[in-house]
């Protein structure tokens, strides 16, 4: 991004767009890094008008310290650099560099990141924190010769990264990977000696711009993708399996297939943490069903869900796919070795992020490898992640079963369905997150920041609940939720959200009746507002108010009780505690 | 207008966005609140950015206004 660039982004934001005002603590001049920063992080919230308040030159302790007092943001972003910790290590100072200032520096430095972990720590719950260590070499001060690092410089690197470490284990504060910044920003161009020294900006203009992405992908992260589809043949394994044999495919290091397996186990850690895999490959199945019976196998079978084998389309099993898992394609990627066959699905299927399986280039393996975990990767792994592949299987098997079964109430009825309430609930992430994945059942499809949120479930007569549900087929996790305030009589929704993998269980006509029990509400304000992709939830409101909505509607308890079915569920109500046991 | 007066207007537009169009002919650090230090600095990199240049910091202290920086762009230009 040039500077021309940037500022062409900031300015071309409505003005009456709403406000995502960021403190930036920096010691140093914040010049472009600043410019580069609002205009990063402006692309990634095109709805907000981000505006950035350096702190105060030099001071950057000082400037956390009064965050922890104010917080009137919704995001701190810290970038530190090695002056912040002793001014003897800027180029602008005039510090001695003499033998006896080295271990000085050291203990100095330890007392400044201490003074820093605590105003990081003091940081009211809400703006979302980023955290860049220092990023520039250190100057030519210690005695050992460039190509040796010295004791004291060795002790400053290790106090920095044990400060990080303890920083980031309170969960609030998220630190951005050096390694990352490495592979972007080469290190000998990143310092600007000249820059620093007339103007107080130390960093290079590209330096800048690598430093500010990296920052503002740390404060508002893309959305992880949902679902890896991948090939078979040369892609999950080595080799055409209906040709040499299900036996005789490899993934090892000694058939130089290393790649593969390499691959296999990067999905089977993504499945862990709650990416779906599939398969479409075209192949016999039988042939498949026993190269899956392998137990040398690095991708567990019962991790891939669905795996269509056959000899049609792949954009065909790619839509069954995305079916089963009920997500768009924009979720998606799908892996393949074959350029024609990624051409096919991407077609078939706009919006499918296609990658090619590079066979025999391990370079463009390395980064492909890297790509799929930063497209997938989550900050945090909940034990709702564990759960997502299984209960989408289990959902294949109740939807099975519905299709048999004479009556759905006599299914219903029989499942032993158990739905359970927790209304406290305000900083559990996987609710945030909920809320801001859930296309399909959604009031309004508005998404919340951390901060946002917390202003949401605080306000005056807050309403939280937070939905999970079990049934003879398994447990789903937290699949719902619903949150606004009650005041009066009057039950007004600001979000409600259930997951695709729970519809047809009657889990949102529970909803609004253990709502309008535990408020006593005798009506519900919905804010409801139509996207393109909430029409269950449209269709889920034209069932009890008998018209479809067109913007925010009310629902009286007469209403709902007038229209709403037989419920079977039974019902638990606990406090978060309780949940975790 | 000729094609370097228009392109510095350009990079004038650009860096001090809410400047009228008929202001900035006549602009100048003494008429311009918002053309401070750091401004300065980031107009010098526009400018570079959009003439494929670089200018050196020790000159902008001259640079300080629209007519000083437009004739400092065509003796850069005719050199090169």
């Amino acid at each position: 991004m040039t500077i021309t660039e940037a500022l062409r982004i900031t300015q071309s934001v409505p003005r009456d767009a709403r406000p995502f005002p960021v403190t930036l603590a920096c010691g140093f001049t914040p010049l472009h890094l600043q410019t580069f920063l609002a205009a990063h992080l402006q692309l990634a919230l095109p709805d907000r008008k981000v505006t950035i308040a350096p702190g105060v030159y030099g001071d950057l302790a000082g400037t956390l310290e009064a965050i922890g007092e104010t917080a009137q943001v919704d995001a701190v972003v810290v970038a530190m650099e090695w002056p912040d910790l002793d001014p003897r290590l800027d180029y602008r100072n005039a510090g001695s560099w003499g033998l006896s200032a080295a271990n000085d520096i050291v203990a100095s430095a330890r007392v400044m990141l201490d003074r820093i972990a605590t105003a990081l720590s003091r940081i009211p719950a809400g703006p979302r924190t980023a955290l860049s260590l220092p990023t520039l070499a250190l100057p030519p001060l210690f005695h050992t010769p460039g190509w040796q690092a010295s004791q004291a410089e060795l002790l400053l690197r290790s106090d920095v990264l044990r400060f990080a470490a303890e920083v980031a284990q309170q969960g609030r504060i998220a630190v951005i990977n050096s390694q990352t910044l490495d592979t972007d920003s080469h290190a000998a161009a990143r310092h600007d000696l000249k820059s620093d020294l007339y103007n107080g900006l130390p960093y290079s203009i590209e330096h800048a711009d690598h430093v500010a992405a990296q920052l503002a992908m740390t404060v508002a992260p893309p959305p992880p993708k949902k679902g890896i589809i991948s090939d078979l043949d040369d892609t999950l394994w080595s080799g055409i399996a209906g040709e040499v044999g299900p036996e005789a495919v490899t993934w090892d290091l000694s058939s130089h297939a290393q790649l593969h397996g390499i691959y296999q186990k990067l999905l089977s850690s993504l499945a862990e943490s709650g990416t779906l895999i599939g398969v479409a490959s075209k192949n016999d199945p039988a042939v498949v069903t026993k190269a899956f019976e392998r137990k040398d196998l690095l991708l567990r079978p019962d991790q891939v869900f669905p795996i269509e084998v056959h000899w049609n389309a792949k954009s065909g099993s790619v839509a069954r796919i995305l079916e089963a898992w009920n997500i768009s394609a924009d979720s998606v990627i799908f892996v393949d070795d074959s350029p024609m066959e990624l051409a096919e699905v991407a077609a078939a299927h706009p919006g499918i992020e296609c990658v090619l399986f590079p066979r025999n280039d391990y370079a463009a393996a390395l980064k492909m490898f890297q790509q799929l975990r930063d497209r997938c990767g989550k900050e945090r792994v909940s034990k709702d992640d564990a759960l997502r592949l299984e209960s989408i299987r289990r959902g294949a098997a109740f939807r099975e079963q519905v299709s048999t079964v004479a009556t759905p109430e006599s299914f219903l009825k029989d499942i032993g369905a158990v739905i359970t309430f927790d209304f406290a609930v305000p900083g559990e992430p996987r609710v945030v997150e909920l809320v801001n994945k859930t296309n399909q059942f959604n009031l309004n499809g508005q998404r919340y920041t951390e901060p946002d949120w917390q202003k949401l479930v605080t306000q005056p007569g807050a309403v939280l609940a937070a939905v999970s549900y079990e049934d003879k087929f398994g447990p789903l996790g937290t699949i719902a939720a619903a949150a606004g305030h009650i005041e009066g009589r009057k039950l007004t929704l600001d979000v409600w959200v259930m997951s695709c993998r729970a519809f047809a269980r009657r889990i949102e006509h529970q909803t609004l009746k253990m709502l309008l029990g535990t408020t006593r509400a005798a009506e519900i304000e919905f804010r409801f507002a139509p996207t393109a992709k909430n029409s269950p939830l449209r269709e889920f409101v034209t069932t009890l108010t008998g018209e479809e909505p067109k913007g925010e509607f009310r629902l009286t308890r007469s209403q709902f009780e007038a229209k709403c079915p037989a419920l079977y569920h039974e019902v638990r109500e606990m406090r978060r505690a309780e949940a975790h046991g | 207008m000729d094609d370097t007066r228009q392109r510095l207007t350009n990079c004038f537009q650009v860096v001090f966005p809410d400047l009228p169009q008929e202001a900035l002919a006549t602009a100048s650090t003494a008429t311009v609140a918002a053309w401070d230090s750091i401004a300065a600095i980031t107009l010098m990199n526009v400018i570079e950015e959009e003439f494929g240049f670089q200018m050196d910091l020790d000159d902008l202290a001259d640079l300080d206004s629209f007519e000083k920086v437009y004739s400092y762009l065509q003796k850069r230009l005719q050199v090169a």
